[in-house]
């Protein structure tokens, strides 16, 4: 018996695939065809939300069984623990929400404009990044809840990055860490320096860019979103502190190391700034 | 491929995707998830021959280009070239080995992995390289290797008409290594 015919010429059909793929991967990179590809990781992920969420919602459980009788004792101790420090926590919420009032008045009067005119939209993390080559998280709020591409993320007390993929009810943001993301920024004394800060890859330091070399700069001083127009962010947003800098002696630039002020691995909300660059 | 072949396939890949995006993402090893949307590519390269795995790498390249942030068609091109190659290196040897799966998806899981940051490192996206490469590599490679066997045997199922591209032709009317 002969084999099938098909499979006789399997270097044509590879040549042929790589040249789809490769036509793909071009077209999605300019042009229009980009909307296709991102509508089409739309719809995807509309049809997949229930799926995931239905097949989460009987897993996760087990996961937690498993997980629980393995450290009953572990559990036990963690509960009486935070018992405690619930109590603890009842005393000082009575004077929390008194610092909380008087925040916002000094917020006020200082006129800080990070997000005070801005609406907003809190969400809920729900994975930290579908693929270990990008720094991004998924959210659970989407095109139905008025977020739209492009628009700024903050939480923990900074920025955290931008919605870069939207679908239905989820978005993806990508982190300020990823190696794609630059954020023009402002620092020293005002009106302020420009600076771009690049990321250079989840849980790394993001480097700044443009910064003259030998200027002063303090560690732990705060580099804000420059809200330039056309910028990608409002301004003002706190971004990220110096943690290292220093000049070489041929550079034009000073190597400045920055640190994100959100605590980029340990989001669990966020709140997305319903602001667009033309807004 | 006949219709009872690509619903078949269809399943497959559905139960694959299932597990990897509610089981997998959750499990993290040193900051890294498992990746067994390689593992489909691998199998099939095993199961179909070179041919066969890079179609069958292409469309399930493409399903996971749904679901990631980078480029789209980067995991269709990664993935035809790795099914190729595993139909190719795997051809001339006995698909029925007990050690065959898991050593090919060691290996496969491991190309897969660089030549994926390498080519979207080429196509514009240099911070792709620029990760914890070498634990990508070791946890994909690893989950891939412990998984191939169940994953060779869901694969022959759905390729119930697996091509007998490479195999002696005394075995041409067995069909596939089960």
């Amino acid at each position: 018996m002969a084999p099938p015919r098909r499979s006789r010429r399997p270097r044509t059909t590879l040549l042929i695939l790589v040249l789809a793929a490769v036509s793909i991967i071009t077209l999605d990179a300019r042009g229009g065809f980009h909307v296709i590809t991102s509508g089409v990781r739309s719809v995807a992920s509309d049809a997949f939300t229930p799926v995931r969420s239905g097949v989460n919602a009987i897993v996760e459980p087990i996961g937690s069984f498993l997980a629980g009788s393995v450290h009953y004792g572990a559990v036990r101790e963690q509960n009486q623990k935070l018992q405690a420090e619930i109590d603890q926590m009842k005393m000082q919420n009575a004077a929390a929400a008194d610092q909380a009032a008087a925040m916002k008045q000094l917020t006020a009067l200082l006129h800080l404009p990070y997000l005070a005119n801005l609406q907003t939209v809190p969400a809920e993390v729900t994975d930290f990044g579908t693929s270990d080559f990008a720094a991004t998280i998924d959210i659970d709020m989407g095109r139905a809840d008025g977020v739209q591409l492009d628009m700024p993320v903050v939480g923990n007390g900074g920025l955290v990055g931008q919605v870069v993929e939207v679908s239905h009810h989820t978005a993806t943001v990508r982190l300020i860490t990823d190696g794609q993301s630059s954020v023009g920024v402002r620092y020293g004394p005002a009106p302020g320096s420009l600076a771009v800060l690049d990321g250079a890859g989840a849980g790394k330091p993001l480097n700044a860019d443009l910064v003259p070399s030998n200027t002063p700069l303090t560690d732990g001083e705060v580099f804000t979103t420059s809200g330039l127009q056309g910028a990608l962010f409002p301004p003002d947003i706190p971004v990220a502190r110096v943690v290292a800098s220093h000049t070489g002696a041929t550079a034009s630039q000073e190597s400045v190391s920055l640190q994100p002020l959100a605590d980029l691995a340990h989001l669990r909300y966020v709140t997305v700034v319903l602001w667009g660059p033309g807004s | 491929m006949s219709r009872s072949e690509l619903g078949r396939l269809t399943l497959v890949v559905l139960l694959f995707l299932v597990v990897q995006e509610t089981v997998m993402l959750d499990l993290r090893i040193g900051g890294v998830h498992p990746d067994i949307l390689v593992l489909l590519p691998i199998v099939a390269g095993i199961i179909g021959g070179p041919s066969r795995g890079a179609t069958i790498g292409f469309g399930t390249g493409l399903v996971s280009d749904l679901f990631l942030p980078t480029p789209f068609g980067l995991s269709a091109l990664v993935g035809c070239l790795v099914g190729f190659a595993v139909g190719l290196a795997t051809q001339a040897l006995d698909r029925t080995a007990g050690w065959l799966a898991p050593v090919a998806a060691l290996a496969g899981s491991a190309v897969y992995e660089v030549t994926y940051g390498a080519l979207g490192s080429v196509l514009g996206q240099p911070q792709m390289l620029h990760v914890a490469l070498v634990r990508i590599v070791v946890v994909v490679s690893v989950t891939n290797a412990v998984l191939a066997v169940p994953a060779v045997r869901l694969m022959s199922w759905a390729m119930a008409e697996a091509s007998t591209e490479g195999m002696p032709m005394s075995d041409a009317g067995v069909g596939a290594a089960r």
